[in-house]
Formats: structure tokens, C-alpha cells, sequence
């Protein structure tokens, strides 16, 4: 049994962490429950950072803009100061400790991987102040709770859910034939209708047209923020019928009879049940831990399971860890950024994230660069999980992480940086080597590249020794 | 990028075209023509930029960011006077503008219209590549595309092997690229193999760490790297913090500031590309241009219509070509932003058919579908 399983599914082994017995049902078992977040520091509500939002975004647009009108410089200095009030520069290195403390420490890392994936599939990108403010939680309290439950109810969640329909635009569309639609002669926005489609349910492959998203986009209206003077943007969801196109729909030639906010719910539950739907995100798992593009034999087990637990996604969780434990040793997966550092964490119990008593803030003073660093080195390795450009989110091919700016910056990492997060009893060559030996069947092959190095603990010889042992292979992918 | 649904558009046959037209230009294509793109994000604002002079209304809508000291370039147009290296160009016929032009998209979104500017296309995350990384493999131009930038911007995706510039905060030591390489050379990855090779092949110059929060720095060495025959055709530079809502001021306000930086750039390389920048285009690339009335901050709104800043050796003369849409109530779209009279997208066509020796007409097919853009190579470039 190849030890690079506890990597392809999860983080690797902790110098702690025995080898499991049995492998195989050490993952399984790890799927059942949602755990608990185990970050001693500060983990706010959604609710409460859509406060937080909503106060630095009135501040500057309804406050500072108007106080400052012809001085920049004001304008700028009066800026950082309400950022520093409403923690715009802070929550966000906040939530990347609670993530990274949970994959580190986590008693269930393979329950944290599927996290990673399903936080990815429907992605907040880098928009507005979202990745200030609500991306973390949203990941935390919409995307989590749901993954002992099926796809649809994931959907549904999803869908409705502040952080979405902001990312997507849903809020400034309008049924033109609604009543608020005719008085302000305002249309639909497709935004979230198409992503909806495209991105989290039936994909490309099913074959719908223009018209779908349109039918789609007009059963969504009504669905957004329940404006006001205060709040803004970043008030509560709810259904606003008189934005709600009337009449009846069709989607995918099925028709939705006009039933105002109980339409949405029937579509979710056909697109989350249609077997394009089962087989775009099926595939997209098994690449994700399985191989970049998986054959139909990977994919048709995750497939099976998910027909037969009606889309639970437990059971789908579970055959997805069954397929990558059976193509473990045939099969390769190059893992991005983000994955690579939390499995060096891990294996290696590097030194971060912060303590989360170093990481509590007082909302007077910038957030420390001690507090900043962890951010800083996923932003640096071009990976900040809440910052993909795109509503596709991060790429799961190896093909758009090998570039030679992207390779070098793991290089720079492993060998300048990571030296710094080496805890002060780890040291020793022996550290190192029993590390090796928890995780990589080939550890005596790869301490001989290190062997040179064996008497040297300063800074600079851990970076040679880290520096090649990080970036090796069999360490880059497994 | 990986071969998605997303591109399957553009796989056409590209050898089919490359004998046949443009009888000019087999002498020309010995010497390398790089194009170089600067990504202003955030919405640029065209009248800031490029004002036109004399215009009672803009003054009367725009009080407090009426602009002094502007650079003259004709008896309509003046240019901001952080902009002086393009004045100083415009004398030597070596920089133009486009002026009242945009990519066709009216939704006033950064998000949508960033992600329009790049790909080129009319519906926001339709297209998954770019249209210059479109343009680059229809031309058969691979591996010369430079990103300075971390991550491969969406504009250059659709061609593979590009390099990137950016370097990390420190150096990595030469042994351990080579000890890495080593141990990647009886692996069965291609990919990380020709990218180890693109890394120890890079010239000493982009191994040494530098800040790459110093564009400058950045700038001067992809001037560098351009120079050279064998060297990148295309560069890709990113600057965001055009979107002034409030304090946009006028010569000395937050707008002044990023133009300021645009200059720097287009300074850089103008001073260190040498003989190649009469070899060399360099064009803007913004999402939309911004409100014609100041807003209550002294700032202004997204709009449409912006303006094309232009540089190189490559263009036909000094100008601001343009079909004014003019600046009454009536002419404004949607009654508040410039309209745009030019979809940016044919300037883009044509600079790229200029660079890359190809066709206008079978880029517009291969890069744009087909799309109606006119070929503006005659009227703004040198055939």
C-alpha cells in the first residue's frame, strides 16, 4: 500500500499520526460527520461580517466619498482608518487560520478535502469586498453543514445564499414583466442563471440554449437582497415578488408552472437530479482526487453511488474514496498550491497558521505582518483560495499551475520561507527523515538528496534541505 | 488553459490562410514586432485621459475636475499632463489614440466587463481564453507571450507555453533548479519538464529576485526581453486603481495618479527597447470609461466609452482618430457616458494582424467569430 494515499485524499501524516492499519476505512469513516472547527480564536458568524461589510461599505460610500470630496490624500488616510475599524484587512487572514488550523490539526482531513473541492465547485471569485468579509464564513456555514446531506439540498443552500447571489448578480434582476420590472423598465441579469447551469449542476454538456438561462434567470428574480438605506447591498436574502417575472417556464423543455418563489426550488431539484448534473460533477471529483482527466471506469462507481443514495453525499464521498484508493498506485495528480502547503504543514508541523491568541485583533491598530504572513505566502505562491478571478474558481489541471513564475515561487517558498516555520524542536536532520518515513514509501531515496546537508540546522541549510525535499515529484503531485 | 468547451471555437485550420495576402510583408517579418498590451482595471477614464478642449458642458459637469495644463495635440484634443511621454512621442509621430471607443458591453460591471475586455466576447464567462492568446495560436505564435503578472492573465490564455514574469520576494539558488531538474528528468511529466527548461533557459536578468510590487523594475526588463530577436512578441502588463469614485480630481487627483503610471511603463520601454520600439505597439485595454458628471464625491460613475492610448514605431502617424459622438445630452449613451462609436475590438484585430503578419480578416474569423469589426490597419498602422 502506497503511503501517498494519505496525500491524494487528504494531508499526508503528522510526525504524530501512526500509519493507519487500514487505509482505506480511515478515509471511509472520516465522511460521516461534519466536524467541528477546532480554532480556539475568534470564528464570527456570516451574519455578523455581512455587518461588518455593510458598515465599511456605507462608511466609504455614503460618508467618506462625500466628507473628502476634493482631497485624495484625506480621502486616503480617512480610508485606512475605517478599514482598520471595520476589519476589512483583517477577517479575511482570520478565516485562511481557521481553514489552514483545521486541515493541519483536523481529526477528519479527508472530510476537509471534500471542504476544499465543494468551496471550489461553487466559487466565489474575487469581487466587491467578498473575500474581505463573506467568502471564509460562507465556505464555513453554507458550503460544510451540507456535505452529510444530498446534492440538491447543497444546491438549494448555495443558490439562495447572500454571498452567491451578490457574486452572481442575482439582485439586480428583474422579471421585465414584474411590477417593479415595468415601473423601472429594468430586464433580467443572467448572471447567476447561466452559473447556475453551467458551472454548479448540468454543465455545457447538456446541451441548453439561450433561452434555457433566460426561462431560468426569469424563475430566479425576485431572489435577492432586501435593500435598505443602511445595510445597502448587505442586507438579508428574501423573495421580492414584485420582482418576479409572471407567467409560466420552461427549462430544459420542462415546464414550470408560475408558482412565484416555489419555482425555484422544483428547477434546483431537476438540475440537481438530471444525469448530466451527476455526471459533470462526478467527473470533476475524480479529477480532482483521481487524475485529470478520469476514465469512464473511475468515474461510473461515483456515479452508481450517487444514483442509488439519491444524491447524498456521503455515499458519493465515499465512492469517490474508494476509486482513488483503488487507482492510487496507475494514476497521477499534480496538486495546486494552496493543497501542497497545508500537506507541508502537516507532514512537516510547520508553524502556522498563527496561534489564534497572536491572531486576535482590537479593530484599532493594522493587522500585524505576523498576522498577515499566512495570506501572504498563499498570495505569493498564487494561490489565495478566496481570490480565483473567475465563478469557474481555481483550476483543477495540472497544465494551469505549471508555469515557470508558479514553479519558482514554490522553490522561493520551500527554501526561504518555509525555514522560518520550522518549530524550534524540529530541527534536527532526524526530524526530518522519521517525516520522510510517515509519508513517502521512496523516504531513503529522497534522504539521500538531503544527506549532505544532515549536520547543518541553520536557516540556510534547512532551505537547501526543504527546498529540494518539497519540490521533488513525487512531492509536487502524488 | 485546458481544452474546454470554452474553445473549441477556435481550433480552425490556420495554415489554409498563411500564403496569399499581405504580398508586403514577407522583407518586413524578418524583424521581430512585439505588441504589448497594458491592462488599465477599474474603468479609464477616456476624458481624464484625452480631454476635449473647449467644451462648455463637460466644463459645467465637471467643476471640480476640470484639468489645467494640458498638453496640446490638436484643436479638439488635449492630453493630461501626466501622460508626457506620449506628448513627447506624439511630436515624432510615434503615439496615437482612439478616442470614444470601447468593447460592446453596456452592463457597467467591473466583474462582467473585465472578463469582456479579455476574452473578447459579448456574453460575461462565456469564453474561457483570450482574445490575444486566441490571436497567438491562430498565428501559429507560440511560446513568445509574457505575462508580467503571477498568474497567466485570461487575455493571453488559449496559446500554451507562455512565460511569466513576476518574480518571488527572494532568489532561489541556481543548484536547486538544477537538482530539481534532475530529478524531473525520467519522469513521465512533459509539462513540468519544458517549464524547468523555459526556467534554466531564462537569461540571468529574470533569475535575480526583484520587487515585483516595482513595475518599474518589471517594465525595464521586459523592455529587455523584448529587444531580443529571439525574445517574447507579446507582453501583458496589469494596472488596476482607475475606478475613482470620489477625489478623481484633475491634474494632480487619484486618476492623474494611474496615468502617471501608464506613463511610467510606456517611458521605460520607450527608453530601453531602443531600435525596436519602431518595431513595437503598445495599446491600452480598459472595461469601460466613466460618467461624464461628476458624482457627489467628486468622483464618477462606471460608463461606456473610453479611449485607446497608444505608442511604437508601428503607428501611421500621430492622431486621435475618432468619430466623436459629441458630448450633448442626446448624444450621450443612455444620456450620461460618452457612447462609444468604435468597438475597441476591431483596434485590437488590427494591431494584432500588424504584429503578427496575418490577415485582418482571418483573425476577425479565427479570434472574434466573425464578428463585424472593420480593418483599421490602414487608417492607424504602418503596412
Amino acid at each position: 500500500m502506497s503511503l501517498n494515499f494519505y496525500r491524494r485524499v487528504a494531508f499526508g501524516l503528522s510526525p504524530q499520526e501512526e500509519i493507519p492499519q487500514e487505509p482505506l476505512s480511515w478515509a471511509l469513516n472520516q465522511l460521516n460527520t461534519v466536524p467541528d472547527f477546532l480554532w480556539k480564536g475568534s470564528i464570527p458568524t456570516e451574519k455578523e461580517l455581512r455587518k461588518k461589510y455593510g458598515e465599511w461599505v456605507y462608511g466609504d460610500r455614503e460618508v467618506l466619498r462625500k466628507k473628502f470630496k476634493s482631497d485624495k490624500n484625506a480621502y486616503r488616510k480617512a480610508k485606512d482608518e475605517l478599514r482598520i475599524e471595520t476589519g476589512e484587512r483583517y477577517f479575511e487572514l482570520n478565516e485562511h487560520a481557521i481553514r489552514h488550523y483545521q486541515t493541519k490539526y483536523g481529526t477528519q482531513p479527508v472530510f476537509e478535502r471534500f471542504w476544499l473541492f465543494w468551496g471550489n465547485h461553487f466559487a466565489i471569485s474575487e469581487k466587491d469586498f467578498l473575500a474581505e468579509f463573506s467568502t471564509g464564513p460562507y465556505q464555513r456555514e453554507i458550503i460544510r453543514p451540507n456535505m452529510v446531506k444530498t446534492f440538491e439540498e447543497m444546491v438549494q443552500a448555495v443558490t439562495t445564499s447572500w454571498c452567491m447571489i451578490h457574486h452572481l448578480d442575482n439582485s439586480e434582476s428583474f422579471g421585465p414583466n414584474s411590477k417593479k420590472g415595468m415601473e423601472w423598465r429594468e430586464t433580467i441579469n443572467e448572471n447567476h442563471a447561466r452559473e447556475l447551469l453551467e458551472l454548479h449542476t448540468v454543465s455545457p454538456r447538456a446541451g441548453y440554449t439561450q433561452e434555457d438561462v433566460i426561462q431560468l434567470a426569469y424563475i430566479m428574480t425576485g431572489w435577492c437582497h432586501k435593500w435598505n438605506n443602511k445595510d445597502l447591498e448587505t442586507a438579508d436574502i428574501w423573495f421580492d415578488q414584485e420582482m418576479h417575472q409572471k407567467g409560466d417556464k420552461v427549462v430544459l423543455g420542462k415546464k414550470y408552472k408560475n408558482d412565484a418563489k416555489r419555482e425555484l426550488a422544483k428547477v434546483i431539484h431537476d438540475l440537481a437530479t438530471h444525469p448530466m448534473c451527476i455526471k459533470f460533477v462526478s467527473t470533476k471529483l475524480c479529477r480532482h482526487f483521481i487524475t485529470d482527466e478520469p476514465t469512464k471506469e473511475m468515474i461510473d462507481p461515483v456515479i452508481e453511488a450517487w444514483n442509488r443514495s439519491n444524491g447524498n453525499l456521503i455515499e458519493i464521498h465515499k465512492a469517490v474514496v474508494t476509486q482513488a484508493f483503488k487507482y492510487n498506485s496507475s494514476t497521477h495528480k499534480f496538486h495546486p498550491p494552496e493543497i501542497w502547503l497545508m500537506q507541508l504543514s502537516r507532514m512537516f508541523d510547520l508553524n502556522i497558521p498563527l496561534s489564534a491568541e497572536k491572531m486576535s485583533y482590537t479593530f484599532k491598530l493594522k493587522p500585524t505582518n505576523r498576522q498577515k504572513q499566512l495570506s501572504w505566502i498563499l498570495r505569493e505562491i498564487g494561490n489565495s483560495p478566496y481570490r480565483a478571478k473567475q465563478p469557474n474558481g481555481w483550476s483543477d489541471f495540472e497544465v494551469d499551475w505549471v508555469s515557470p513564475e508558479l514553479l519558482l515561487r514554490r522553490f522561493w517558498f520551500a527554501s526561504v520561507e518555509l525555514p522560518y516555520l520550522v518549530n524550534s524542536q524540529n530541527k534536527s536532520h532526524d526530524f526530518i527523515l522519521r517525516c520522510l518515513k510517515n509519508n513517502f514509501e521512496d523516504h531513503e531515496k529522497m534522504a539521500a538528496h538531503i544527506y549532505q546537508f544532515r549536520f547543518g540546522t541553520t536557516d540556510k541549510d534547512l532551505g537547501r534541505k526543504y527546498g529540494i525535499i518539497c519540490n521533488l515529484p513525487g512531492v509536487l503531485k502524488v | 488553459m485546458n481544452c474546454t468547451r470554452r474553445n473549441f471555437l477556435i481550433g480552425g485550420s490556420t495554415t489554409l490562410f498563411l500564403s496569399g495576402f499581405f504580398p508586403k510583408i514577407s522583407f518586413a517579418s524578418m524583424q521581430k514586432k512585439n505588441l504589448i498590451i497594458i491592462s488599465l482595471r477599474g474603468g479609464m477614464d477616456g476624458l481624464t485621459a484625452v480631454p476635449v478642449i473647449g467644451d462648455k458642458r463637460l466644463k459645467k459637469l465637471r467643476k471640480k475636475l476640470i484639468l489645467e495644463d494640458v498638453l496640446k495635440l490638436n484643436s479638439d484634443f488635449g492630453l493630461h499632463p501626466k501622460l508626457e511621454i506620449f506628448h513627447q512621442l506624439w511630436k515624432d509621430n510615434k503615439a496615437a489614440f482612439v478616442h470614444a471607443t470601447n468593447i460592446p458591453y453596456t452592463g457597467r460591471s467591473h466583474f462582467d466587463g473585465q472578463n469582456l475586455m479579455e476574452t473578447g466576447a459579448h456574453i460575461p464567462y462565456k469564453e474561457k481564453t483570450g482574445w490575444l492568446g486566441r490571436g497567438l495560436l491562430a498565428s501559429d505564435i507560440v511560446g513568445k507571450g509574457l505575462a508580467i503578472s503571477l498568474p497567466m492573465p485570461l487575455l493571453l490564455r488559449g496559446v500554451p507555453q507562455n512565460n511569466n514574469f513576476f518574480p518571488s520576494p527572494d532568489f532561489v539558488e541556481t543548484k536547486l533548479i538544477d537538482q530539481i531538474y534532475d530529478e524531473f528528468k525520467g519522469d513521465h511529466n512533459e509539462l513540468i519538464k519544458s517549464t524547468l527548461d523555459t526556467i534554466r533557459q531564462r537569461p540571468l536578468s529574470m533569475q535575480i529576485a526583484t520587487d515585483s510590487e516595482d513595475r518599474k523594475k518589471l517594465a525595464l526588463e521586459a523592455a529587455k526581453q523584448l529587444k531580443d530577436q529571439s525574445g517574447p512578441r507579446v507582453a501583458v502588463f496589469e494596472l488596476d486603481g482607475f475606478d475613482t469614485h470620489a477625489a478623481q480630481g484633475g491634474v494632480d487627483g487619484a486618476h492623474a495618479d494611474e496615468l502617471e503610471e501608464v506613463n511610467e511603463i510606456v517611458k521605460i520601454l520607450y527608453e530601453n527597447l531602443g531600435s525596436a520600439f519602431d518595431n513595437t505597439l503598445i495599446l491600452t485595454l480598459t472595461e469601460f470609461g466613466r460618467t461624464i458628471k461628476q458624482n457627489g464625491g467628486y468622483g464618477t460613475e462606471h460608463g461606456y466609452g473610453s479611449a485607446i492610448l497608444m505608442a511604437g514605431g508601428l503607428l501611421k502617424k500621430s492622431q486621435v482618430y475618432t468619430d466623436w459622438p459629441g458630448l450633448k445630452k442626446k448624444e450621450l449613451f443612455e444620456g450620461r457616458d460618452l457612447n462609444s462609436t468604435i468597438d475597441s475590438r476591431a483596434v485590437y484585430n488590427s494591431a494584432m494582424s500588424i504584429c503578427f503578419n496575418k490577415d485582418p480578416e482571418f483573425l476577425r474569423r479565427e479570434v472574434f467569430w466573425g464578428d463585424d469589426l472593420p480593418n483599421l490597419t490602414e487608417d492607424l498602422f504602418k503596412i
